[in-house]
């Protein structure tokens, strides 16, 4: 049994597949996570294909500083996943909003609506951030475990106004040195 | 010997999967994921939590890898190819009915896409079973084995063949029953976990099982048979890397036009020259 259990382990490194969700981006991630599946930077040497199904995949990568129109789908991509599962917020507008933080239409990071496992900064990110993530993200991945995550659990995490203590994920503005 | 192969065939069809997605890597430019990748994706597979959709639908999916591999297995053991190719096609009529069972859009468009393309493709099969009974004068795989190679005298069925391979393995230009992010895997959407694993498995005896005919073509001349086959799995992957995906509709307009005229004249003119 202790080996079965090593094997899946194992195979949950070498195999992510991943779930690309653009949440209200400017597009340019989603061009920099295309570029990783390029010849270039090719993803696919460490496995990860981009499945597009969520059901099937291992790692949800979400771009865009949430919408108020995207938030319920990328909630529900998520409860569709199976676990185990990772979220990766790639640039800076996912991991806080950005440039749009404080506006009207957006929802400033995606980790008021679902828990974020790794926070890729940059904006746009660069591919070798992105794979960086993903790396973080199937080292993470191998150390979850197949446990039903209700969604119910999920869905009262998501509060409007939960605060979140940003100042561990970015710098106020002045302290960059 | 032909039991071994039966064992060992879900192993050699995961090789076989592997080393294409290296191969269509390379073609592309990319180092490309491990050759044992498949099986990688299998272990994780089976560590993943199942979602299912109805009862019924899940068996199906099983059922649907069961009948691949009694198919392959009687193809393995040298049974009559009309009964393996109509075994093989209640496998994936199996997945056809799993997938209109369950109320998600891109699984019915998938089941429609896939039963049009059945309708297509499996004619094909059965034209090349009859033109390696024309030149064998045996249905049974094992006798066709032992025969003139067919590939003189049917070239074209062969080039016909091909083409069905590409529908049968969702290749492009002819991938339109899958095509991946358009309907997201169209059939295979709702499947998960384990029951996903067995499709993803059937899918590796689909590999063996498509180049097994392109073998059979070969008759007793082996040599000749494997290097048909290494031919074939070259050229799909060539046609697969640098097309784009054509509608159904266009599939088959593209084989009422092209693919049936030469197969059917092929026989037609072989047996009139003979």
């Amino acid at each position: 049994m202790s080996l079965f259990s090593k094997l899946l382990g194992f195979g949950a490194k070498k195999s992510p597949w991943i779930l690309h969700y653009n949440a209200g981006s400017c597009n340019g991630c989603d061009i920099e996570i295309l570029a990783c599946l390029a010849p270039k930077y090719d993803i696919e040497r460490f496995g990860a294909i981009n499945k597009g199904n969520p059901k099937q995949s291992d790692i949800l990568l979400v771009t865009g500083p949430v919408t108020k129109r995207s938030r319920e789908r990328v909630v529900e991509l998520y409860a569709q996943m199976p676990e185990p599962k990772v979220v990766v917020a790639v640039g800076s507008c996912t991991s806080t909003g950005g440039v749009f933080r404080g506006m009207y239409n957006v929802e400033d990071g995606l980790d008021r609506y679902i828990p974020v496992d790794v926070y890729v900064p940059g904006c746009a990110s660069h591919p070798e951030q992105i794979i960086d993530g993903v790396a973080q993200a199937i080292e993470i991945l191998s150390s979850k475990s197949k446990k039903f995550e209700s969604a119910k659990q999920l869905m009262r995490k998501v509060e409007p106004n939960r605060p979140v203590d940003r100042t561990k994920i970015v710098m106020k503005i002045g302290e960059e040195s | 010997m032909s039991y071994l192969a039966i064992f060992l065939a879900p192993f050699l069809g995961g090789l076989l999967y592997g080393f294409e997605r290296k191969l269509k890597a390379r073609m592309q430019g990319r180092k490309g994921p491990p050759v044992l990748q498949p099986f990688y994706d299998f272990f994780k597979l089976a560590g993943k939590r199942t979602m299912i959709v109805s009862r019924y639908h899940a068996y199906l999916g099983v059922l649907h890898f069961v009948a691949t591999y009694i198919a392959l297995a009687m193809l393995l053991l040298g049974a009559d190819l009309l009964i393996v190719i109509f075994t093989h096609l209640s496998a994936t009529l199996f997945l056809v009915v799993a997938a209109y069972s369950i109320p998600s859009v891109f699984s019915q468009i998938g089941a429609n896409r896939e039963l049009v393309l059945v309708s297509v493709y499996e004619p094909i099969f059965a034209l090349v079973a009859v033109c390696l009974f024309l030149s064998s004068g045996s249905f049974e795989a094992s006798s066709i084995l032992g025969g003139t190679p067919a590939i003189y005298k049917y070239p074209f069925l062969f080039l016909a063949l091909l083409a069905a391979i590409a529908v049968k393995l969702k290749k492009s230009p002819f991938d339109a029953a899958e095509a991946h992010q358009e309907i997201v895997g169209g059939m295979e959407i709702e499947y998960s976990g384990i029951y996903f694993e067995a499709l993803y498995t059937a899918k590796w005896l689909d590999y063996i099982y498509a180049y097994a005919f392109c073998f059979l073509f070969g008759g007793s001349n082996y040599l000749l048979g494997i290097s048909l086959a290494v031919f074939a799995f070259f050229v799909i992957n060539l046609f697969d890397n640098s097309t784009g995906r054509i509608r159904y509709v266009s599939v088959v307009s593209f084989f009422a036009r092209n693919i049936y005229p030469i197969a059917i004249l092929n026989i037609i003119v072989t047996g009139w020259m003979i």
